[in-house]
């Protein structure tokens, strides 16, 4: 009787464990057929929590018809719960001043268990040719 | 004995006084991520959502087939479907800023009555609630179209935002 109370409490919290913790699959492509133009990336991490709630797994980088810069940043919460992080994306001119725009500001957003998630922006005008992606927990 | 009573009292008072200005926290300017949230629209929802729709409409190429460079657009009607008062001007004024610094667009806020517009920007916000158990969600569901002089439609988008709040089992 006492054994089937204990395994009864084990059930049920691995049942909660589980219910926490439920993740992501992901299906795709063996070999994908877009190639993607990765960017060669210099990273400053001052906080490596936040590093496996949202950990950069690269940056790829286009320019569309009109002339504009676009970036495509995928992110990987390698963690085992749903999290809250914010992003802030900077612009620069070839002479490296920033260049202010409406969507500089720090955006939400949440991420599922080993979910991958890619955040994407347009460069403001075409005198932008560099970026700066800022991170943070919320 | 007297004397040390009322000392003490003070003494508390001052303590309790100290205490309450200590938890009080002077009006500052917050520039990070750690705004706060409510479940109606923030300013910080409409520019994500203008971002977004930005975004959308520079990639569509649509603004590079206008007759005129950049393209003329003129911004109409955003009706605010939800329950709440919004000044839709902060969805339109993020993405009027955004054209006009793209150099892919100028906005004419005459109506039409001075140039030649090539688009036409309409749009609506949408609000659905849902509520279950102590959970509370808003979805707000944001749609605009861009219309050419025919009246036909020259790109659409429409992008959701979903909140959530749960409220505390005791009541509070």
């Amino acid at each position: 009787m006492r054994n089937s109370s204990w395994t009864s409490l084990w059930v049920v919290a691995a049942a909660a464990f589980l219910a926490a913790c439920a993740s992501v699959n992901t299906v795709e492509r063996q070999a994908p057929v877009g190639k993607r133009q990765m960017v060669p990336d210099r990273r400053v991490i001052t906080d490596q929590t936040l590093n496996r709630i949202v950990t950069v797994l690269g940056v790829n980088e286009a320019t569309i018809s009109t002339g504009l810069l676009k970036i495509q940043v995928e992110l990987l919460n390698q963690t085992t719960s749903t999290q809250n992080f914010a992003y802030l994306i900077e612009w620069f001119d070839a002479n490296g001043m920033i260049v202010g725009s409406t969507s500089s500001m720090w955006m939400n957003r949440q991420i599922l268990p080993q979910q991958t998630v890619a955040i994407t922006a347009i460069a403001p005008n075409e005198s932008v040719k560099d970026f700066r992606i800022q991170l943070a927990r919320k | 004995m007297n004397t040390k009573r009322i000392l003490v009292h003070c003494l508390t008072a001052a303590l309790a006084a100290l205490s309450w200005s200590g938890c009080a926290t002077a009006p500052h300017v917050v520039e990070g991520p750690n705004k706060a949230t409510s479940m109606g629209i923030d300013t910080e929802d409409f520019s994500s959502q203008a971002d977004q729709m930005i975004q959308s409409l520079l990639t569509s190429g649509v603004l590079d087939k206008a007759s005129h460079k950049p393209a003329v657009i003129v911004v109409g009607r955003i009706v605010n479907n939800t329950t709440r008062q919004l000044d839709t001007d902060l969805l339109t004024k993020n993405i009027r800023v955004a054209l006009n610094k793209s150099g892919k667009a100028t906005t004419d806020v005459t109506g039409g009555a001075l140039s030649d517009p090539d688009f036409t920007l309409s749009g609506k916000i949408i609000e659905n609630r849902v509520r279950q158990g102590n959970i509370r969600q808003s979805t707000y569901t944001f749609q605009l179209s861009l219309s050419d002089q025919t009246g036909m439609a020259a790109w659409e988008e429409q992008k959701e935002i979903t909140k959530q709040s749960e409220r505390s089992g005791a009541g509070f």
